[in-house]
């Protein structure tokens, strides 16, 4: 992987040196925060004890079989959202792009719903919960990115609104398949929904998130190395074959990485909207646009701002929680508004 | 060293576009296709691109077929120039000039990346926009500098004698005429250095000036190629594009009504 990486080698030459700060200062402001939302929260730990060796085992249950296996999704969840949504607008050439807005995330959710109200009581639990669920996801958001493609006849430039209306189209269908699935479910299963469509990192256990985990790094380090042929798509389809980029390969890896990313999270946290819209623009506007400062941009800061949102709302209503979902929604739906203006003007 | 065109014949809906065209590229010499809206000319460029895949007929480079060279290949050969779609996001000029730097693995960075986006900004006079953001350049200036790419695309070490083809549709629309000229003058410089040039232009007295070989495209046929002087006659040019047209022989000129 390292090394394809650094063959490609588009990292480094295609970055200049503020870029390169600007992911170092990512990179640290990760670490900070990975070790302040591990600490904080609810229950709170006093960390010299810890590594001393002198703490009672409650300290160490709490940390490592709740806090840091909850903090850890929250971090790659926030990078999958991050990278599929900087890819998905490089794709669409559209900075509207989000796996939310244009019903990726949805689709997710059905499948997910659909395996939670119709599936339980066929399938035995563990297999359910780490293998059939993801899956169901994924099937979703591939299914919702496939439809999109054909709409916009092969992701042409068919102008910025075209793709969000046929987003709202989608949202609204799978928010009916929701609404009956809401209807003929039973009262745990309808827990279980509603989870889903305001999102959260509660529940996270090791068991359930290191498949997640490896699997969303694999298609991290699978799309990042195609971030030059993101950059030479910007001038247009036939330009971007003639300087040799394989077109339809580069979809292909653009499509499937961001369903598996997107599945997963969705399956494990439920929908967590505007973080894959606001985390792209952000990156762009601290640094620039070209895909190979953007992407891994993305991911490091979609991380690290989803950490932070999850802190929040463990932290503001203690010690109950807050639907994480809510938080990335209320700072994001001005973002978007704004972004929407801004558009408009230019 | 050239590119052969044989027999190339495209249709859409059984209608015929292209039919029955043979020409050949050859290094070295600039080949200009004339002809007026609709006698297939873009057509022509894309399918020798490999954008289009054409009905009957082959295209080689260099003895091997088109279809036979990968994407990647491709690239390494031939430059494209056509009508651009618009960038969506804020890159700057020298981000989309860069963007005709081919990756050759690592070795090929660093040296002689520099000096070659510098070299050829300096050639088509986009030096002093090189740090502007593309999106604010006039449409003459973006022109420019997607010249400026196409030749990035094809820069080779000096001394390096691959072959190399650059095909270029309507390169001069939208400059003014001091850019045209130099545009043009640039463009001799390179078939001296030994690139394959195809040219589509509508300025038959620019074609006549600066081309080594015309070829006079009418309703998906080939109606003549040749020397510029040979092909460009009063009764031929007037028949294909149906307007009376006087050529004075010296100095070369077509007048037209």
């Amino acid at each position: 992987m390292l090394r394809s990486l650094l063959k490609d080698s588009t990292i480094l030459q295609y970055t200049n040196p503020l870029q390169i700060s600007i992911l170092f200062i990512f990179v640290l402001s990760l670490i900070v925060i990975f070790f302040s939302s591990i600490s904080l929260g609810s229950f709170s730990f006093a960390f010299q004890e810890l590594f001393n060796g002198g703490s009672d085992s409650l300290d160490s249950i709490v940390l490592f079989e709740i806090r840091i296996p909850r903090v850890l999704l929250a971090a790659f969840v926030g990078a999958s959202l991050g990278l599929s949504g900087a890819s998905l607008q490089g794709l669409f050439r559209n900075p509207l792009a989000d796996p939310g807005l244009i019903g990726v995330s949805a689709g997710a959710a059905l499948g997910a719903s659909l395996i939670i109200v119709l599936g339980s009581d066929v399938i035995p639990d563990f297999i359910f919960g780490t293998l059939v669920l993801p899956l169901s996801a994924i099937l979703g958001a591939s299914l919702v990115i496939s439809l999109l493609y054909i709409f916009t006849q092969g992701f042409g430039y068919q102008g910025i609104t075209y793709m969000l209306l046929v987003g709202i189209a989608v949202n609204a269908f799978a928010s009916v398949g929701i609404g009956i699935l809401t209807y003929i479910s039973t009262d745990s299963e309808l827990r279980g929904l509603t989870f889903w469509t305001m999102g959260s990192f509660g529940g996270s256990s090791w068991q359930l998130i290191i498949p997640a985990l490896i699997i969303i790094s694999l298609a991290m380090f699978w799309m990042i190395p195609s971030a030059r042929k993101l950059d030479l798509l910007q001038l247009g389809e036939p330009e971007a074959y003639r300087l040799g980029v394989d077109v339809k390969k580069l979809k292909f890896k653009v499509i499937i990485s961001s369903a598996v990313t997107v599945g997963i999270s969705v399956s494990l946290s439920g929908m967590i909207g505007f973080v894959g819209l606001v985390v792209p623009h952000l990156v762009r506007l601290l640094g620039g646009v070209n895909h190979s400062y953007l992407l891994p941009g993305s991911a490091l800061l979609g991380a690290s701002l989803m950490m932070a949102a999850d802190l929040l709302s463990r932290i503001l209503i203690q010690p109950a929680e807050l639907p994480v979902g809510l938080i990335t929604s209320a700072i994001g739906a001005p973002f978007f508004l704004w972004l929407i203006f801004r558009i408009r003007k230019a | 060293m050239s590119v052969e065109v044989k027999n190339l014949s495209w249709e859409v809906n059984s209608k015929k576009i292209l039919d029955d065209i043979s020409l050949s590229i050859s290094s070295g010499e600039i080949i200009t296709i004339l002809g007026p809206n609709g006698a297939g000319k873009s057509s022509f460029l894309k399918i020798i691109s490999g954008d289009l895949q054409c009905t009957e007929g082959q295209v080689y480079f260099d003895q091997s077929n088109l279809d036979d060279i990968s994407i990647q290949d491709r690239s390494f050969i031939r430059s494209v120039m056509s009508q651009s779609q618009d960038v969506v996001y804020d890159f700057s000029t020298r981000e989309i000039i860069e963007m005709g730097w081919l990756d050759r693995g690592i070795s090929s960075y660093s040296e002689d990346f520099k000096k070659a986006i510098d070299q050829i900004s300096e050639e088509c006079s986009v030096k002093n926009l090189l740090e502007q953001s593309f999106n604010t350049l006039s449409g003459g200036e973006k022109r420019r500098v997607h010249f400026a790419r196409t030749l990035v695309q094809l820069w080779r070490p000096s001394g390096s004698d691959d072959p190399r083809y650059m095909f270029l549709d309507e390169p001069t629309a939208n400059l003014d005429i001091l850019h045209e000229q130099k545009m043009m003058k640039l463009i001799q410089k390179k078939r001296d250095e030994g690139l394959g040039i195809l040219l589509i232009l509508h300025d038959l007295n620019l074609a006549a000036k600066y081309s080594d070989q015309v070829a006079l495209f009418n309703e998906g046929r080939l109606v003549d190629k040749g020397l510029p002087k040979t092909v460009l006659t009063e009764d031929t040019l007037s028949a294909v594009y149906g307007l009376k047209m006087n050529v004075e022989k010296n100095p070369f000129r077509i007048n037209y009504y």
